[in-house]
């Protein structure tokens, strides 16, 4: 069979359910009783289980197979929660999680069996007090079900054709089944599930009828179950057991159909179901009893949907990342247009094309906007595997610590969302490894033997901060200064001069760390540098405060959006730059007298604070045309807590620009970071400000 | 073999036919994405002399070099037939070149074509991988287009 159509949502699902499975067995540490935790993880094992299954991955297969056991016992209460069987199931994910990357980057699932870990699971189920039948739990929800609901395929009808296939196949001795398969309410796509169902069914026979028919299961126009007729030589216990296999699938039952009656309804024949004359009868008696439980649910699947009581399933809709790069250049070009419509009016004075501008120009806005929500996402998905990633740093550097996370549903843009996790990641671990004290020296200094670290996410107007916070130690300025001086970052004489904020922003640069020993956890050398250009990379900042003995926050602010901003247009010597507006602080008009040289620097001295200029003519190495006589206009603008005022010739006013990236061929201007189109359809430059600093 | 052999022998190559100075040179067609004419370029600051800047193409940011510059000529004079061909190159994506002029489309089979084999180390400014025989006997020079958008100083 071939399922590889289906490899990203295998890889999709199954990222989701370890996530789940992660989640939910730290719970468990810390709830070992809470059955709720318990039936959801054995769910998503057996939902692991199945799709490995389908797909064809049989040593995932068998460590799930093995996991979902041990979930079975501790649901049959039979085995006790246990620190070390938790950390058996960590390390089990962790395998699961491997294999999940081999299959990503090969498509196969490698050949590591992991059989010590299959040994150690076995273990933990061998150390089961009195073991209780799994069967018995497992017979119960087929039962619960309701007979009707299960049997749907009495109501398929057969015309004349079909019913010459099937008196042909019972001529050549293969088996008539009517089979009704049930799908879990929170399967987000159904069409695919039953899909499979039906390849899987195709591998072992023929399906002859459908019921909603093969077109509208494909649609996705049939509620939570479907109905079929199907022929095979196969006993009904494979062909079931086949369809269970699929993943999301709640339940198949099936029966041998013994004689198709030419009346219109089938007979079926199984133990609890009733004779075949009865089932014409009631099927032509009470068509009304059957058939409203199908039809109308299955016209509108919606109204169905909402009373969900299963949590943790993302309930969000993938959307190709590159359809919605196609909806973003939509946009794009409409501002563009947009744009030229502006300069066209210029000087026009024709009230009709400004009320179109104007009208245009919302209609944009709006656009722009639901487009960048739809490429909003929650930071949930990157900030929920650090729970574990906490507890297993706490295990190894022998520290207790708690992680206290909020404001996970923070959203940003995807493609920031996939770029954050590490330098989120390697932040956490510097505030466990250097951060926090261990135990004793924490409890010398008269704080909680426990140490917290904090993960804080907010928006904050058009940014989303993120804040790491430790209570731990805080930075050893005097640490700081003399491994710096000893690495040559500073020489000792800067060192005298340096700030103390000054000093902690060392911490950033390449090549620097401070722990003594190097270990596996942090201190490479390659850390918090890394971290900076990642986040750079992505328009934002990080910076740090500390305070002896109080903690560190490291505080990370991102743009909300990357694609589309509002930016200051200036003219430095005859060109067209231009400059975000987030980073711009004021635009003040200079007499220069007024400039003053400190340390060979040009400054401005502007209302108490001493503001270093930066002439962008020079910079951007072309002639001012300006009078060197004449007022300046210089540009403000902040990074972080410093300012730089940008002497430019003129201001030509704010325009919302589209970034365009200068492409990987033009790499050597450090202080332009892209470009945008302008309504004339020249090509203005976008400064990087915090380049400049 | 004998057969295979012949069946390379036959294979024919398009190229574009530019004029830099007083040569022709040869742009292999399956990089060439568009041709288009001079228009306003953006200087871009700070970078290797012969990028001349950026440009718009529909709505697009391409970079633009000079292969003039590049190969060490003299400096460009735009004129009305200068173009700018927009190359489309796996390793460096989307580039276009500026030339002086456009001539034509050439289809020469392999055996028409000459390579050349050059020690790149000494050859620092070496462009070609070829030579080109027309069949009334002139010649073209057949551009590497990986070496002409090599950052060679870079590496």
């Amino acid at each position: 069979m071939d399922v590889s159509q289906y490899l990203e949502i295998f890889l999709d699902e199954t990222k989701e359910h370890l996530q789940s499975l992660n989640t939910e067995i730290l719970n468990l540490e810390q709830d070992p009783e809470n059955s709720d935790t318990i039936n959801e993880i054995f769910r998503a094992a057996h939902s692991l289980k199945g799709m490995a299954g389908t797909m064809g991955y049989k040593r995932m297969q068998n460590l799930t197979h093995d996991m979902e056991n041990v979930f079975s016992e501790v649901r049959n209460g039979a085995i006790k929660v246990k620190g070390n069987m938790i950390d058996i199931l960590f390390q089990c994910l962790d395998a699961l999680e491997e294999y999940l990357n081999t299959i990503q980057e090969t498509g196969e699932e490698g050949t590591n069996d992991n059989e010590p870990l299959i040994t150690l699971l076995n273990d933990v189920l061998d150390s089961k007090e009195g073991g209780v039948p799994k069967e018995e739990k497992k017979e119960k929800p087929k039962t619960g079900n309701g007979e009707e609901d299960n049997k749907k395929w009495l109501d398929i009808k057969f015309d004349d054709t079909q019913k010459r296939v099937i008196s042909e196949a019972t001529s050549q001795g293969k088996g008539i089944y009517g089979i009704t398969v049930k799908v879990q309410e929170a399967c987000i796509l159904k069409a695919a599930r039953a899909f499979l169902v039906f390849k899987a069914l195709e591998e072992m026979g023929e399906v002859i009828i459908s019921k909603p028919s093969v077109q509208d299961i494909e649609d996705e126009r049939f509620d939570l179950d479907f109905s079929l007729i199907y022929i095979s030589e196969s006993p009904l216990e494979t062909i079931l057991k086949s369809v269970r296999s699929v993943s999301e699938i709640e339940d198949a039952q099936g029966a041998l159909l013994e004689d198709v009656p030419v009346n219109g309804a089938v007979a079926a024949v199984e133990s609890q179901s009733a004779v075949p004359e009865v089932v014409a009868e009631e099927k032509d008696n009470a068509p009304a009893a059957d058939k409203p439980a199908s039809q109308p649910a299955a016209v509108k699947p919606n109204e169905k949907k909402a009373p969900v009581s299963k949590p943790v399933v993302n309930r969000t809709v993938r959307v190709d990342i590159e359809k919605l790069d196609v909806l973003m250049n939509l946009v794009s070009e409409l501002i563009i247009a947009k744009n030229s419509l502006v300069s066209a009016s210029v000087g026009d004075r024709n009230n009709s094309v400004n009320e179109h501008i104007e009208y245009l120009e919302s209609v944009t806005t709006n656009l722009h906007e639901s487009v960048m929500k739809v490429r909003m996402v929650p930071i949930e998905s990157v900030v929920n595997k650090f729970p574990r990633m906490i507890r297993d740093l706490s295990k190894k550097l022998d520290k207790k610590m708690e992680l206290y996370m909020s404001g996970e549903e923070t959203e940003l843009d995807r493609t920031v969302v996939d770029e954050i996790g590490d330098p989120l990641m390697h932040l956490l671990r510097n505030a466990a490894d250097h951060g926090l004290e261990s135990g004793e020296v924490r409890k010398a200094k008269g704080k909680p033997s426990v140490g917290s670290i904090f993960l804080d996410a907010y928006q904050d107007g058009n940014n989303v901060v993120i804040e790491v916070r430790d209570d731990g130690a805080g930075i050893n300025i005097e640490g700081v200064k003399g491994k710096a001086i000893d690495k040559g970052v500073i020489t000792p004489e800067q060192g005298e001069n340096m700030s103390d904020q000054e000093i902690i922003n060392l911490l950033f640069h390449a090549g620097f760390s401070t722990s003594e020993v190097v270990s596996d956890v942090s201190g490479r050398g390659v850390g918090l540098d890394v971290v900076k250009s990642k986040i750079e990379s992505l328009s934002g900042e990080v910076e740090v405060k500390s305070k002896i003995d109080v903690g560190s926050t490291w505080t990370i602010r991102l743009p909300l959006t990357l694609a589309i901003i509002q930016a200051l247009m200036v003219d430095v010597g005859g060109e067209k730059y231009a400059i975000s507006l987030g980073s711009i602080q004021t635009i003040e008009d200079i007499v220069p007298t007024d400039i003053k040289t400190v340390q060979n620097k040009e400054v401005i001295h502007l209302r108490g604070l001493v503001i270093p200029l930066i002439r962008l003519s020079e910079v951007l190495d072309i002639e001012s045309k300006k009078n060197p006589e004449d007022n300046m206009t210089v540009v403000i603008v902040k990074k972080g807590d410093r300012q730089s005022g940008l002497v430019v010739d003129e201001l030509m006013g704010q325009q919302e620009i589209v970034i365009k990236s200068l492409g990987k061929y033009i790499t050597r201007c450090k202080v332009i970071s892209g470009a945008t189109i302008l309504g004339d359809g020249e090509v203005a430059l976008i400064l990087d400000t915090n380049a400049l600093f | 073999m004998e057969e295979v052999k012949v069946a390379l022998d036959s294979e024919t190559t398009q190229f574009i036919v530019v004029k830099l100075g007083d040569e022709q040179y040869g742009i292999d067609i399956k990089f060439v994405d568009n041709i288009v004419r001079m228009q306003h370029i953006t200087r871009v600051p700070n970078v290797q002399e012969y990028l001349k800047g950026v440009i718009n193409l529909r709505g697009e940011v391409i970079p633009v070099m000079s292969a003039r510059l590049k190969m060490g000529l003299p400096a460009d004079e735009y004129t009305k037939s200068t173009r700018i061909i927009i190359l489309r190159l796996e390793q460096h994506g989307t580039i276009g070149i500026v030339v002086d002029e456009v001539k034509e489309v050439v289809t020469l089979d392999n055996r028409q074509i000459e390579k050349v084999s050059y020690d790149s180390k000494e050859e620092k400014d070496y462009f070609l991988f070829g030579i080109g025989k027309y069949e009334d006997g002139g010649l073209i020079s057949l551009l590497d287009l990986n070496a002409v958008v090599l950052d060679k100083e870079g590496v």
